[in-house]
């Protein structure tokens, strides 16, 4: 009781130093859970960019179709298909496309593409296609033949909108067949290497080329909400036993990395943060121990023994960091509200290299409510490691050499 | 009925035994009897503050053994050598004798802790404690706010606070005016006459050393002299 009493006081005896600690411990909470906060709005980004950007909630295809992209390999059943998702209530929309994989032809060169055929107005509620576009007015309804392609691809080969470029491909019978198409936009959506890879023309354009009139090799399907991705998809797995039904993960399993990926590269961001803390602790409380030789020489002459020495240390060292903590909680938390309104511009870090990632410039980070706990628990466990050297220092005290002192 | 508190047979302390030896305490007999009111008196240097470590626990001898109430403590372990300290000895520095953060009354109520004393004995012992030392209206202060006299004074009543078996102080008036010196030897003098507590005081001030009533002389960590007192103090 009185050495409670005794650790409360010793930390008002040099507010400074104890100030240093407080500071630290806030310091290392802040950062840490920053850190966290913006890799987790990050993630929610990306992962929400992947889904209403890229590759929607649910894919579906024939069974076969994405080990070649076989033209012929179509949605068999598509009438009643569609007709199901119509029907399913987790259903937000959906998107049919045909897909096939050719070349991209211009007067200066050319690259190996993926065409996609697509229905624009589906296309703008699934993939938000009409968002990305940069330049050109995008597809005209009555006119054939038009093209968008990335930015990343148009600078590469030099392409500008009006330009004419040729596709080819192979038809759904095995003939090489090509078209010459306008570009009437070029897009950028937040993953450069995908906007290399990726061009899109109007479904029957692309159906009429490969021969497969009215037919679509994949349908994409929006939910209501993320968490409904699992059920729905084994609900229509149920139906169309012979479909292959993806979800996002699934379908982006790189992300899936990612997102671990990130998680360990925090927890190491993190652990050299409480490393940095644990010295700033260690170094105080043994400044704080060293100052006190003869205090405590005296007090172990007296008859204190070593676990009511070794208390009063850890004592001192709990107060002082739970002293750090609502302070970096609480700044954490307000700093990461702030920036999950206003974003967070990482421009100046290197627009290129966010988007070959797949991230966008702006981040907005999202307090880590489910690691909060967690953070602070390494935060204490750190403190208390932190006060073992100092703590054995003072229990190494000999009564009577540090009286002599 | 045996009065023996202390008994230190042969003790030798030997510092820098590699190099060239320093008999910090050679080859000392000491017997003390409950009640006694000792001096250990001697040149700076001559092991005074060593033979009270010694005697107290608080080092152990090189050579020969002490008993303290029939227990043999230089064959305790670390451990329960802090543990009879705690309980059978109290002891009075030259300086630094308080914990700063602690109020004169929590300065003695934490050892008193220590010892396991439950709170309501604690108050009550305490009201005596300060009352004996005169400084009942001195319970809430810090010792910065005490002068040198009264932070011994009080070092006094702490050591006093477990009724220990003998009181060790060395030097406790080194630091002290000659009126506060009196005054801490007044009080020790009294307890000494009406609670019969065993002291064993080092010093080299004459005027107390006049008022001891048994005089031990060590030159060179031997004892030269032991010699009962002819003028009893009044
Ligand atoms: N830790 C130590 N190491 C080496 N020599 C010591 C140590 N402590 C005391 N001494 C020596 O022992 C002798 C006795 O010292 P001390 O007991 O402090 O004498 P006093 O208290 O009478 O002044 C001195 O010569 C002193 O230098
Ligand atoms: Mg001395």
């Amino acid at each position: 009781m009185m050495i409670l009493i005794m650790a409360w006081r010793n930390i008002w005896r040099n507010k400074s130093r104890s100030f240093v600690i407080i500071l630290s411990v806030a310091l290392g909470l802040f950062a840490g859970i920053m850190v966290q906060a913006l890799y987790k709005g990050m993630m929610r980004d990306r992962i929400k960019s992947l889904i209403y950007t890229e590759v929607g909630h649910l894919q579906i295809h024939e069974n076969e179709f994405k080990k070649e992209y076989e033209p012929s390999l179509y949605l068999q059943q598509l009438p009643s298909l569609i007709q199901q998702i119509k029907q399913t209530p987790q259903v937000k929309a959906f998107a049919t496309r045909s897909i096939a994989q050719g070349m991209l032809a211009s007067t200066t060169g050319s690259s190996g593409i993926q065409m996609n055929g697509i229905n624009p107005e589906q296309e703008n509620v699934v993939s938000a296609l009409k968002n990305k576009l940069i330049a050109g007015s995008g597809f005209q309804n009555q006119k054939k033949n038009q093209l968008l392609i990335g930015k990343k691809l148009a600078k590469k080969m030099k392409l500008e909108v009006g330009n004419k470029i040729v596709l080819t491909c192979t038809d759904q019978e095995g003939n090489m067949v090509s078209g010459a198409y306008r570009i009437a936009g070029i897009f950028q959506s937040s993953n450069s290497m995908w906007d290399e890879r990726n061009v899109f023309v109007q479904q029957d354009d692309l159906n009429d080329m490969l021969g497969i009139a009215g037919e679509s090799h994949e349908i994409v399907i929006l939910l209501h909400q993320d968490e409904l991705t699992l059920t729905t998809q084994q609900k229509l797995q149920n139906q169309f036993k012979k479909l292959e039904i993806e979800t996002w993960q699934e379908l982006s399993p790189e992300t899936d990395l990612m997102v671990s990926a990130v998680d360990i590269t925090s927890y190491i961001i993190i652990g050299i943060i409480l490393f940095a803390l644990a010295f700033g602790i260690i170094n105080t409380m043994l400044m704080a121990i060293l100052e006190r030789t003869r205090e405590i020489g005296m007090m172990m002459a007296l008859g204190m023994n070593k676990l009511q020495l070794f208390s009063l240390v850890l004592l001192e060292t709990t107060f002082l960091t739970i002293g750090g903590v609502p302070i970096g909680y609480s700044s954490a938390w307000l700093l990461s509200t702030y920036l999950h309104k206003y974003g967070l511009n990482w421009e100046s870090m290197g627009e290129e290299m966010m988007r070959s990632f797949g991230f966008s410039t702006t981040i907005y980070p999202e307090f880590p409510t489910d690691k909060i706990a967690g953070t602070i628990i390494f935060v204490l466990i750190t403190a208390f490691i932190s006060c073992l050297y100092p703590a054995i220092k003072a229990l190494q005290l000999q009564p009577v050499e540090a009286l002599r002192k | 009925m045996d009065n023996t508190v202390i008994d230190a047979h042969n003790i030798s302390k030997i510092y820098n035994k590699e190099n060239i030896p320093v008999y910090a305490v050679n080859n000392v007999h000491l017997h003390v009897e409950k009640g006694e009111f000792t001096a250990l008196v001697g040149p700076s240097g001559s092991g005074k503050t060593t033979l009270l470590n010694l005697i107290g626990g608080l080092d152990l001898p090189d050579e020969g053994s002490i008993t303290i109430n029939g227990e043999d403590i230089t064959r305790m372990s670390p451990n329960e050598l802090i543990d009879f300290r705690l309980k059978n000895i109290g002891f009075v520095f030259q300086s630094f004798n308080l914990i700063p953060v602690l109020t004169a009354k929590e300065n003695v109520e934490f050892i008193m802790q220590l010892q396991g004393i439950d709170l309501g004995k604690r108050e009550q012992r305490i009201h005596v404690l300060f009352d004996q030392i005169g400084l009942s209206d001195k319970l809430e202060s810090r010792p910065s706010q005490l002068s040198g006299g009264q932070q011994q004074r009080v070092a006094v009543a702490r050591a006093l606070a477990s009724k220990p078996k003998f009181i060790l102080a060395d030097e406790p008036t080194a630091n002290l005016d000659s009126q506060s010196a009196n005054n801490l030897l007044d009080i020790m003098y009294k307890l000494n006459q009406e609670e019969h507590m065993t002291f064993l005081f080092s010093t080299h001030d004459q005027r107390v050393i006049d008022r001891a009533k048994r005089v031990i002389t060590l030159v060179d960590g031997r004892i030269v002299s032991d010699t009962a007192s002819q003028i009893l103090p009044a």
